[in-house]
């Protein structure tokens, strides 16, 4: 008897490695209908990431990035059934992909565009207001760690990579002015407000406080990298415009009356 | 509450459509006159703008849920995460059905989004309804099952497909999706006899009907049948559509269309050419849905 496991790792293999020797023994009809379901999962996946990286696929046209996903989708198939879920790992693979050397920004445009999908989908989750200090024993709280909401991303980049997705968002102008590579770097926050997903750019102390959380640094890690970005920053106003803004789901640290350990 | 009292007055509420993105919107605005929806489960396991209309929709519409990613016959188990968060959306949404697919997505860890063939062994019977048990025991309720569009067959099966189906139903109490464009996909790719299948069915077995148009291709010399969603329903599904009703009685009905989508009164009117042919073999007699 032929085991089930064994068919379905031939049909794997004969759509994503492109051999078909085993699976054409199991099944009457040979390539033509297997063809049809290789199809269908290459199509489907790269509508996926045509619908998840628009501005991508401007960048290099339609026909380039069918074949940069046609390699992605090969290599990287998705682990689960949840599509919205699929393409994070989409701008590394640009970043390391010989054919698009040419354009050093384009892993950073995906990035981008990754966090935006991200925004759009991420798991809904409850916004604490900043009363929820006050459960946190004062002297602790340096030592405070948040969770930022899902939907929150960030990013840097060595490009204006902003302006560059702007001008390259479906319908924008073709004819938008010259964007100067060497104009510098952004720092960039991607979240949802209500139903939208917003883009905005943030001042180097804002964002590496907020990347520093982000990561899981203590708020004193964080005030710590803000300051050594500006030593004028202003940890009461940046610590409540992130609870103002919804940004933060959860807090830990030592509870308030929390008893000494003896 | 329009839509209920719809499925009160018969027929015309046990014929549904495929709720797509692009037609959120108007549904939400225009609360158009339609029996019922289903959308595609795994759309909706996120959060943010999608689900919460959803939330709005369903005030409107009785809901139906169509998984796509529980890989029934996978041979490596099935996804405990994903079948928790379908128990999610069930929960949330309280749908009138939830149904999924005879057919395998996932090998090695891998998810390969398309509905894949399996053989008809016992093999995979024991497989199938070991998972769609567990499926049911998890959610608590009924899972239907539809029969796939093939076009390959496996040497090795030994069962047919509608013998199959019908085992699955005695052995795990599961009911039945009948797609008809699936069966006439599969009779024409596969050179079988699409009446025949119908009539190995278990009649009281299937709780939904699914329509859809098909393309033809050429590939390679063979003519085949693609199950695409791209069209209006063809003239020889409609046929095995009336044959269906005849034997399985006014079965909740739902239009698919998913390529090439056109605007929501388009979808609808098939919708209502579903109706008057319901009507027509079965006179308006008996509520559904």
């Amino acid at each position: 008897m032929l085991p089930l496991r064994d068919v379905q790792a031939a049909f794997r293999r004969a759509l994503l490695a492109e051999d078909e020797t085993a699976l054409a023994a199991f099944v009457d009809g040979g390539a033509a209908r297997i063809d049809v379901h290789r199809n269908n999962l290459f199509a489907s996946l790269g509508e996926v990431l045509r619908d998840g990286f628009p501005a991508v696929c401007r960048l290099v046209d339609e026909r380039f990035f069918a074949y940069a996903a046609h390699e992605f989708i090969r290599h990287h198939p998705p682990a689960r059934a949840v599509l919205a879920e699929y393409g994070g790992s989409f701008a590394d693979f640009l970043a390391d992909f010989p054919p698009c050397r040419h354009l050093p920004y384009l892993a950073d445009v995906a990035r981008l565009e990754w966090l935006m999908c991200v925004a759009a989908t991420a798991a809904d989750a409850a916004p604490l207001s900043v009363a929820a200090l006050a459960d946190f024993a004062p002297e602790a709280t340096p030592l405070l760690r948040f969770t930022l909401h899902p939907a929150l991303g960030l990013l840097g980049s060595a490009f204006p990579i902003d302006r560059i997705w702007r001008a390259n968002r479906h319908g924008a102008p073709l004819d938008d002015a010259p964007i100067d590579l060497a104009a510098g770097g952004v720092r960039l926050e991607v979240h949802r407000a209500g139903s939208e997903v917003v883009m905005r750019a943030l001042d180097p102390p804002g964002f590496a406080f907020r990347q520093t959380l982000r990561q899981g640094g203590t708020l004193e890690a964080a005030a710590t990298a803000a300051l050594a970005e500006d030593r004028a920053f202003d940890l009461t106003g940046a610590l409540g415009a992130l609870f103002r803004e919804g940004a933060v789901i959860g807090v830990t640290g030592t509870p308030a009356n929390c008893e000494a350990p003896s | 509450m329009i839509a209920s009292e719809t499925v009160e007055r018969g027929i015309a509420g046990a014929i549904g459509v495929g709720l797509r993105a692009s037609h959120l919107a108007a549904f939400i605005a225009d609360r158009p006159a339609i029996g019922w929806l289903e959308v595609h489960a795994e759309n909706y396991m996120g959060g943010g703008a999608a689900p919460a209309q959803l939330d709005r929709i369903r005030r409107d519409y009785p809901l139906s849920l169509h998984g796509v990613g529980l890989s029934l016959g996978s041979a490596e188990g099935i996804d405990e995460a994903h079948l928790l968060r379908l128990k999610g959306l069930v929960e949330r949404y309280q749908p009138c059905r939830v149904s999924e697919h005879l057919s395998w997505s996932i090998a090695g860890g891998t998810y390969l989004n398309d509905l894949l063939p399996l053989p008809y062994t016992e093999e995979s019977l024991a497989i199938v309804a070991r998972h769609v048990a567990r499926v049911q025991e998890v959610l608590g309720r009924k899972l239907l099952v539809e029969n796939p569009s093939s076009y390959l067959r496996f040497r090795h099966s030994t069962i047919a497909e509608p013998d199959f189906l019908a085992e699955l139903v005695r052995r795990t109490g599961c009911g039945l999706l009948c797609d008809v464009n699936n069966i006439h996909v599969s009779a024409t790719n596969l050179g079988f006899d699409a009446s025949h299948y119908l009539d190995a069915l278990p009649p009281t077995a299937v709780g939904e009907i699914h329509l859809a148009g098909h393309a033809a291709v050429m590939r390679a010399d063979v003519a085949l049948l693609i199950d695409d969603h791209g069209s209006a329903v063809p003239p020889p599904v409609w046929a095995l559509y009336c044959s269906a009703l005849r034997r399985f009685g006014a079965v909740a009905t739902l239009v698919e269309w998913d390529k090439n989508l056109p605007g929501l009164p388009v979808l609808l009117a098939e919708a209502r050419k579903a109706e008057r042919a319901a009507l027509a073999t079965l006179g308006d007699h008996v509520a559904a849905s």
